[in-house]
């Protein structure tokens, strides 16, 4: 019945009025979550049905969405909300499972590492719990596979593992035709992640090679070089994916580079990775504006809406002082620091006080 | 205006961020709770209201059904709307609770509330001439506006604005009385006339035309309630706002006193220029802490439920440096509004004979 609220185009409107809201289904979000957090309409709701060690510092949590979920493809992310003392985070997470999983199960999952101070990682190692419910949004992301059966290059390092897993266990159940070979390189061999379903993927799928690369088990540290890329027939001719470390990708796109392989068959996807908190000296960065199409470079302890400003925008504002929230606005990513409490906001998406925040490194803003 | 020196101003507003510190670093989960609780119940009553009006043909139920939506209305508007415009619940980061995006039950769009009510209104709190708020540009409330045969009538102003309060709030940013002396022009106020007739209009839609059509055979009762409901918010609040700024040591200020001035004098000019009333939980959530007007004004960004436990420590640092912590009875501090109103309704001849005489 509520989603009537939100696809029939008149009761829509009529909701907007009676309820003034774009979305007026969440307007008996309050009452609803009260019976069950899974009929909340403002966020697809999903329950947290199991969670399983992969490593010591990561875990894979399997979700079920509700149903109106639109599902995904191998290789995407999501992002999720998760409430943690009575703030939303959102954070943006691979999905790991192939998508069959939940065309057959209804079920998603999401591998993730813990990373060193991160507030959302860590908490939900140390909290979550099955039952509790999280908001997921769709799934977007260009990391997807070819459409016809080609010769595939994978380069991981840990935790980059999991969008490339989405991918191989979607391409081992449609036994993928052409080889494909995954060259993951790893910490220790117990920093594998998800080594069983990995594992049991080879054995089942003869197209398939995997290489684990220990990088800290010998004498000396040992990288991504091109004796690596030699070793996998006919090298040149394959399509590339790579996710991990920006050390390990920067090393992997040169010598794809070098052999000649053009950038479009290289795919590169990012997974979060750890901004630590910089000193407050290191103040300014690049910012853009995305809803202008417009970035500009700051220095120093400029404000953002100083920036904005500089820069020909015309953002709302009051009183220029942090009083009146005027000048709110949402920050799709990047670090900023509140010149009146002098704290670090998080790296992901939130609500900014433009007059007070002051870039640390690049920042985006929805302006 | 109690007199501070620039080294006094700068401890007093050392001492007042200390407090909101205090309170800031301890946001968190008890807050989003509170907040909840109030939107869980303003959707209960609301609903509740609605459902029981058609049925109002029963005269009990009509009472509970007015009363029950008219509870809804003024919870929503100054528990919820009210607080949450002014970014107390930013911070939690829920898209249906953010100053930027929340859109209240009342004609006054949250846009223009924002512009006049949060940036006019508590930047300029009390300045005479800058902030619009103070007397609505309908009323005469201190000698610093030359008196004008017209004020001997703004009793009725008063009462005026009283009922249609929603109505005169859509308004305010219409900014009539420049227009009527021409320092704007109506094409000018284009965009803001365009808004109200959107905002105004779906308002009226919902409470005048839908409701009552949605159950015709009962339609009169449920437009009677409907209107009731919205008297019982426009009186209330229009009540708790002027209890909080027009009482009678209320202080007012002109624009030459606060130009260029510190944190520290903004801070006393809002101690000063703004009032509390006394009153039980259940009031002071109704009236949207605005019964704590004084730390409201303080502190326009911190969750509202938490001022009535900061109160004894704004009360102390007023006290540190002799400034008067206006506060008193609901009854008491609404009597001395009503005698201003009248009194700056007279011809200053008349009203400084009045006060002259002992009370």
């Amino acid at each position: 019945m509520m989603s009537l609220l939100e696809k029939n185009r008149p009761l829509r409107w009529l909701g907007k009025q009676l309820f003034n809201r774009e979305d007026p289904a969440a307007f008996f979000d309050p009452l609803l979550a009260q019976v069950d957090p899974m009929l909340v309409r403002q966020y697809v709701p999903a329950k947290v049905i199991e969670i399983t060690d992969e490593t010591a510092d990561t875990r894979t949590f399997i979700l079920k969405p509700a149903a109106r979920w639109a599902g995904f493809s191998a290789g995407q992310h999501v992002n999720t909300c998760i409430e943690i003392d009575g703030t939303r985070y959102n954070r943006t997470f691979s999905l790991s499972c192939s998508p069959a999983q939940w065309k057959l199960h209804g079920t998603v999952s999401l591998t993730i590492k813990r990373l060193p101070g991160g507030k959302v990682t860590n908490w939900m190692h140390d909290n979550l719990q099955p039952g509790a419910v999280l908001g997921l949004g769709e799934a977007f992301g260009e990391f997807q596979l070819p459409a016809n059966p080609e010769p595939l290059l994978y380069i991981a390092g840990g935790s980059g593992i999991t969008p490339i897993l989405s991918q191989l266990e979607t391409l081992a159940s449609e036994d993928w035709r052409a080889p494909v070979t995954l060259l993951y390189f790893v910490r220790t061999q117990a920093d594998v992640i998800a080594a069983e379903r990995l594992y049991a993927i080879q054995k089942r799928w003869p197209a398939f090679n995997l290489q684990v690369l220990a990088t800290e088990e010998g004498e000396t540290p040992q990288y991504l070089n091109d004796q690596h890329l030699e070793q996998v027939p006919g090298v040149n001719a394959r399509r590339c994916y790579l996710c991990g470390p920006k050390g390990l990708m920067d090393l992997a796109t040169d010598l794809l580079h070098k052999r000649g392989i053009a950038d479009e068959r290289i795919h590169c996807t990012f997974f979060a990775a750890a901004t630590a908190a910089l000193a407050t000296d290191d103040l300014g960065g690049v910012v853009q504006f995305a809803r202008s199409d417009l970035s500009v470079s700051s220095e120093g302890d400029a404000a953002l809406l100083d920036i904005a400003e500089a820069a020909k925008l015309s953002p709302q504002y009051g009183c220029r002082m942090g009083i009146c929230h005027q000048c709110s606005c949402r920050k799709t990513s990047g670090t900023v620091v509140n010149r009146v409490t002098g704290k670090v906001s998080g790296p992901g998406e939130e609500s900014i006080q433009l007059c007070v925040s002051i870039p640390q490194g690049p920042v985006t803003l929805d302006l | 205006m109690k007199k501070l020196n620039e080294a006094q101003l700068n401890e007093l507003q050392k001492d007042l961020d200390a407090i909101r510190d205090e309170v800031l670093a301890d946001l968190g989960e008890r807050d989003a709770k509170y907040i909840r609780r109030i939107v869980r119940l303003h959707r209960t009553l609301e609903i509740g209201g609605r459902a029981m009006m058609p049925f109002g043909f029963i005269p009990p139920v009509f009472v509970a059904a007015t009363v029950s939506l008219g509870l809804a209305k003024i919870i929503e508007n100054m528990e919820i709307g009210h607080n949450v415009m002014h970014g107390q619940y930013d911070w939690m980061n829920d898209p249906s609770l953010h100053s930027q995006t929340y859109e209240w039950d009342t004609v006054c769009s949250s846009e223009s509330w924002r512009r006049t009510h949060n940036y006019e209104h508590h930047t300029y709190t009390n300045v005479i001439g800058k902030d619009r708020d103070y007397g609505y540009a309908v009323m005469r409330l201190s000698d610093d506006v030359k008196w004008h045969p017209a004020h001997l009538l703004q009793f009725i102003n008063y009462l005026m604005l009283s009922v249609f309060f929603q109505w005169g709030v859509g308004l305010h940013e219409l900014e009539s009385e420049r227009l009527r002396r021409r320092e704007i022009t109506w094409k000018s106020k284009w965009p803001f006339i365009k808004s109200f007739f959107r905002k105004g209009g779906r308002q009226a839609f919902k409470d005048y035309v839908f409701f009552p059509l949605l159950t015709l055979p009962v339609a009169p009762i449920v437009l009677a309630g409907n209107a009731g409901a919205n008297l019982m918010r426009n009186l209330w609040s229009s009540t708790v706002i002027f209890c909080g700024h027009f009482t009678q040591d209320a202080e007012t200020f002109t624009e030459e006193s606060c130009e260029n001035e510190s944190k520290g004098h903004w801070y006393l000019r809002q101690l000063t220029g703004s009032s509390n009333f006394t009153g039980s939980n259940f009031v002071h959530m109704l009236s949207g802490h605005l019964s704590y007007q004084i730390e409201h004004h303080v502190f326009p960004d911190l969750p509202a439920h938490r001022y009535r436990e900061i109160s004894p420590k704004v009360q102390a640092v007023c006290e540190k440096y002799g400034i008067n912590y206006n506060t008193d009875s609901f009854a008491r501090q609404y009597w001395t509004v009503l005698k201003r109103i009248g009194k700056f309704s007279l011809p200053d001849s008349v009203r400084l004979k009045l006060e002259a005489q002992p009370a």
